[in-house]
């Protein structure tokens, strides 16, 4: 053991990848997969324009009816959860950062914080679904007394609303879980020589999923109230 | 194949369908000049290809000592001159698309209905016909329609036009036909179990015919007059009609003449306008007044929204104007 | 080096004379097809060759049963008045050809099965970046695949492919939702692929193998998985909306609550135009390697040809407004989209033109891939112009919605794609397989294709212009005669389809041991064995020529 690893802390490990047999090098592999998740992400974001275009249409369409529905969705814990989201951002890039130089407590605690901001993201959006329940706002609800039901046309709004966040809570939830899975396997010994790069890739995805919602917060919540 | 006693189901095996108009034939000709163009330019090609096919086989001595040398110039050309030349028919192709988008404002007006899987004609005076359709020759004849439940296309293959019947949208279609005869109408897009039974007759007759036609079938009362027996019927006339006690708009004057909006701007009440309002007043509250209106979503038919429309229009001079039943282009928002 | 023996005597005469003709030593490396022998190594392979022989294995299925919905459809035609199926038997019957053909077949087509097990050795690479991402994709085809074949068979629908609204969300009272689920599934293999094909394009490329020296169809790869990429999540969220529609009502495609049933249009069409060049690129690519192999001489303008291609796969995202012009689109839009599929013209015309200078002055041989290879020309030719037809406005007002439109698309996507499939399987047949096809056979099942397929879909052009809408099951009188002859043309097609599954299947046992290169070609697929060793090559290759080198002419034989 040379001097440097003394003078390091506890539970600092070498940072590497292990590679695959139909990569020739490291930074191949390295290379390949990073730019696999940005198609990957591209795709998504495709996935989700196509809801933000629907949204502008429904808005030219129905402005009216758009304003009376987005002063009625719950502000403030859209805001809320805006800022929880962008929080757990920086988690996970203290989490990947923490990969990087090898201190494998610090990345595990820090997952484990970006997995609680999103579940925190989760409950609240939860709860919010629970208020709309109340309201019967809810797409299989139509039939009962709903909030707006005097402006028939703020359904298209408030279920395009259920379609955006619903799919995004899709994506958080499967985001939740994957890390979760991830910061138990980091929590094992070696996980970072081996597949420190994983937590990188993951790091493209939490962050773009954060990034859809900065941009549904505004097309739902903000534009027009 | 002139003479209205021919039936389209007279010859076994059609190889040009029958025209009726003269934007017809231009569509025709459209098509040949087409035709001829593409063969000009891709016959040579094709000889090319064979020729080639057959000359330079292997195992034949032939001289194939070639030049690395490209010539830009030609392989531009090749690519841009065809491209140019096509967008001949382009613009062709766009200025009779464009007379077809823009009847004349004396049209004869019918109106049609699609819906599963029938259409209904209505003519102006109120003869309303079942999956024929009959019209006259020499006087531009424009087709406003609409479906009922799912997307149709009333499509006249004599006359070389089609447009899709929109739920809950106005679409026109205009010609003018030239001769006299029975030809096919279909419905062209896909609607579902008897989409291939959606279709009838067309037949175009000469005004005299027409105008005996119209008197020998059924009702003589018009579109508007229709209409108005609607308008005490479903209630509206408690409201809107004169001297009611509940402050509604008056209708009179309202067809083709700008309305204010709550949300500002005005919009001119046209057919699609009425349609909206009687349908589903809640949507562009106008100004000046509360919104009260019942929504008629689901109470009033597609069939019975157009007799009404007639009836509104006929209590403004702009619709009197153009009696019985025409108006001008419309544009549906 | 024997080329290959011309008639099928010739074959089992060279088979008998010289049993393993070109046979590996035994120290070598074991090919891909003898490393493993179980079934289960084939389920769980993560080789990309042998997913690319397992999805040549699907989606021949997946034709069979297309072609056979086909032909009861052209069955039923045969008499006007629709007596041999009902009318909802008859609707559910173009649903299900048009379902099975077009995202089961023609989709995958060329890209999951020659551009998994050639694009990866075309680029000298070990594999394709993420071998498990590629067997999962297959696994997401093949399941949901048959989960729609299951509801579009045995439950029904008559929507057709289009699903258009409303009539597929508050109308049908088919099995919408489940078939909707599957084909939204099915999305996700063809993105899955997309982007492994990007990124092995991107990442994998041997030493020397630059941008410009990849052969035509990694080119066409990359174009395809860009529209994968970009234009599938569209329509993934279009056919979601259209599921939220149905089950909940939402009302984004329903006038009643104020949506717009013309959005779904659009939507649907966004991808669906694009899905068209998903169809013909790849074709391109495989005519663009079986033209200068034919000929032995450079591919004409190469670099033109792979920017056509990319810039093919760009234009078809601006034109898919050319499906609508009779659909309630304004004037205006309708004039745009209108010109720019005109523009469309321009790429597909360089292709054409440079393969016809390809040929010029080269060493032309005949073979079977050479001649679906002008068959494709030819048939792509006028079904590209017919395209322009449509893409006239005032053309399009009286021929929308008619054969006309069908004999078009089936130009392009039969005539097209499924020529230039064909031809790719018996250039590359060799390589997947170790063995050469009897060439007499495979000559006559390419004529009796293009005879077959002209005779089936040219009198659709006459009977679309006279004003035979499509999805008729009944039809006026007049039209029988033409709709007859349209009918015997697919027995002639149907009887050239069978050909080939039963002499190339012949030949897995019969055939003759194919060599390395047994049509002196250029590609580095041909350097390496057939068929390929597990990891494609016996040392990593370099590449330091051009691609196309046929100007080499003393390394002929």
């Amino acid at each position: 053991m040379s001097a440097a690893a003394a003078q390091a802390p506890a539970g600092i490990a070498e940072v590497g990848i292990e590679r695959e047999e139909h990569f020739t090098t490291d930074g191949q592999q390295v290379h390949a997969a990073r730019f696999g998740m940005w198609c990957w992400l591209l795709t998504e974001l495709l996935l989700f324009a196509g809801l933000f275009l629907c949204a502008l249409i429904i808005r030219i369409m129905h402005p009216a009816s758009v304003t009376a529905t987005t002063t009625h969705l719950k502000f403030w814990i859209g805001a809320t959860n805006t800022a929880v989201l962008i929080v757990s951002s920086f988690t996970m890039s203290g989490a990947i950062e923490l990969s990087r130089i090898g201190w494998q407590r610090g990345t595990v605690r820090f997952m484990l914080a970006t997995a609680a901001l999103g579940t925190l993201f989760l409950v609240l959006k939860g709860y919010e679904y629970y208020q709309d329940f109340d309201e019967h706002m809810m797409p299989f609800l139509h039939g009962r007394r709903y909030a707006l039901a005097q402006d028939p046309s703020t359904i298209l709004f408030t279920d395009l609303y259920y379609v955006t966040t619903g799919l995004h809570g899709l994506h958080l939830t499967t985001g939740v879980s994957i890390l979760l899975v991830m910061a138990w396997m980091a929590s094992r010994p070696g996980f970072l020589q081996r597949h420190q790069n994983r937590i990188e890739i993951f790091g493209l995805y939490w962050h773009f999923i954060d990034l859809v919602w900065i941009i549904v917060f505004p097309v739902l919540y903000v534009l027009n109230r | 194949m002139s003479g209205k006693d021919v039936n389209p189901g007279d010859f076994p095996l059609a190889l040009w369908p029958p025209s009726a108009s003269t934007e017809a034939v231009q569509s025709d000709h459209l098509i040949l000049g087409f035709t001829v163009l593409t063969l000009l330019l891709t016959v040579p090609i094709f000889l090319a290809i064979a020729w080639f096919a057959v000359h330079f086989r292997a195992g034949k001595d032939v001289h194939r000592e070639y030049s690395d040398k490209r010539n830009r110039l030609l392989e531009v050309s090749w690519m841009l001159v065809p491209f140019l030349l096509t967008l001949i028919f382009f613009y062709w192709g766009a200025k009779l698309f464009d007379i077809h988008k823009h009847p004349p404002a004396d049209a004869l007006r019918i109106e049609a209905i699609g819906r599963q899987w029938m259409w209904k004609f209505q003519h102006p005076g109120g003869q309303a016909e079942i999956n024929d359709l009959h019209v006259p020759s020499g006087e531009p004849v424009m087709i406003n329609m609409i479906s009922q439940d799912v997307i149709h296309s009333l499509y006249l293959p004599a006359l070389r036009v089609q447009m899709e019947t929109l739920p809950g949208r106005y679409t026109q279609l205009w010609f003018t036909a030239n001769r006299t005869g029975t030809f096919r109408l279909y419905c062209s897009e896909y609607c579902g179990t008897d989409h291939s039974r959606m279709g009838g007759l067309l037949t175009i007759m000469s005004p005299a015919d027409y105008a005996q036609w119209l008197r020998q079938s059924g009702t003589s009362i018009s579109l508007a007059s229709q209409g108005r027996a609607l308008f005490s019927s479903y209630g509206c006339s408690g409201c809107h009609g004169a001297g009611s006690a509940v402050r509604a708009p008056s209708l009179a004057g309202l067809y083709g003449s700008p309305v204010p909006m709550l949300a500002g701007g005005t919009v001119v009440a046209d057919s699609g306008y009425i349609h909206d309002k009687i349908l589903d007043p809640d949507r562009n509250l106008i100004a000046g007044y509360k919104q009260v209106m019942p929504a008629f979503k689901g109470v009033i038919p597609e069939d019975r929204i157009v007799l009404l429309t007639a009836y509104i229009k006929s209590l403004s001079p702009a619709g009197q104007d153009t009696q019985p039943g025409q108006a001008g282009p419309e544009r549906t928002p | 080096m024997t080329p290959p023996p011309d008639s099928l005597i010739g074959t089992i005469e060279t088979a008998l004379r010289e049993p393993h003709p070109g046979r590996i030593t035994i120290d070598r490396e074991p090919d891909y097809l003898h490393d493993e022998h179980t079934l289960w190594s084939w389920l769980t392979t993560t080789d990309h060759k042998r997913i690319g022989i397992l999805y040549l294995l699907s989606i021949t299925a997946f034709f069979i049963v297309g072609a056979f919905a086909a032909g009861l459809i052209r069955l039923s035609l045969v008499v006007p008045n629709g007596q041999i199926f009902s009318n909802d038997t008859y609707n559910k019957l173009f649903t299900i050809h048009g379902v099975v053909m077009i995202w089961f077949f023609l989709i995958p087509s060329i890209p999951a099965t020659f551009g998994n097990f050639i694009m990866p050795i075309m680029i000298g690479a070990k594999d394709v970046a993420f071998p498990r991402l590629n067997r999962t994709s297959w696994y997401i085809f093949v399941s949901a695949s048959l989960f729609t074949l299951f509801t579009v068979v045995a439950g029904g629908v008559d929507t057709g492919w289009t699903f258009y609204a409303p009539f597929s969300t508050t109308f049908s009272n088919t099995w919408v939702v489940p078939a909707l689920i599957g084909v939204i599934v099915v999305g996700f293999s063809s993105i899955l692929t997309g982007l492994n094909f990007i990124v092995t394009i991107h990442t994998m490329r041997a030493p020397g193998m630059t941008w410009f020296r990849m052969p035509i169809f990694v080119w066409t790869m990359y174009a395809v998985s860009l529209i994968f990429l970009l234009a599938t999540p569209v329509i993934t969220m279009a056919l979601i909306l259209l599921v939220m529609e149905r089950v909940f009502h939402i009302g984004v495609f329903d006038p009643a609550l104020g949506g717009d049933p013309v959005l779904f249009e659009h939507l649907f069409w966004f991808y669906s135009h694009p899905a068209v060049y998903i169809m013909v690129l790849p074709g391109m690519g495989v005519i663009s390697e079986i033209v200068p192999v034919f000929s032995q001489k450079r591919l004409f303008g190469y670099r033109f040809v792979a920017y056509a291609s990319i810039g093919l796969a760009s234009l078809t995202f601006f034109v898919w407004g050319h499906h609508m012009f009779v659909n309630g689109e304004s004037e205006t839009s309708a004039l745009v989209f209108s010109v720019l599929s005109f523009a469309v013209a321009v790429p597909s015309a360089v292709k054409v033109y440079n393969w016809t200078a390809t040929i010029y002055k080269g060493t032309l041989r005949l073979d079977t891939p050479m001649l679906y290879a002008m068959g494709y020309i030819g048939l792509f030719v006028v079904g590209g112009l017919t395209g322009l037809f449509l893409a006239t406005l005032a053309i399009d007002e009286h021929v929308h919605d008619t054969y006309f439109v069908v004999a078009h698309f089936h130009y392009i996507m039969v005539g097209g794609t499924a020529l230039a499939f064909l031809g790719g399987l018996h250039y590359w047949w060799p390589k997947f397989t170790g063995r050469l096809y009897p060439e007499a056979w495979g000559r006559l099942s390419a004529f009796l294709i293009f005879i077959g397929f002209n005779a089936t879909f040219a009198p659709q052009f006459v009977l679309g212009y006279l004003g035979m809408p499509r999805r008729y099951h009944n039809y006026p009188p007049e039209f029988q005669l033409l709709n007859i002859l349209s009918s015997s043309g697919s027995l002639v097609l149907a009887l050239g389809y069978v050909f080939p599954m039963v002499y190339l299947g012949w030949s897995l046992r019969y055939g003759a041991k194919a060599p390395p290169n047994p049509w002196n070609a250029k590609g580095l697929e041909w350097t390496t064995a057939s068929p390929p060793p597990k990891h494609n090559f016996e040392t990593p290759p370099t590449v330091d020529f051009p691609p196309y080198d046929y100007r080499r002419r003393e390394t002929r034989v």
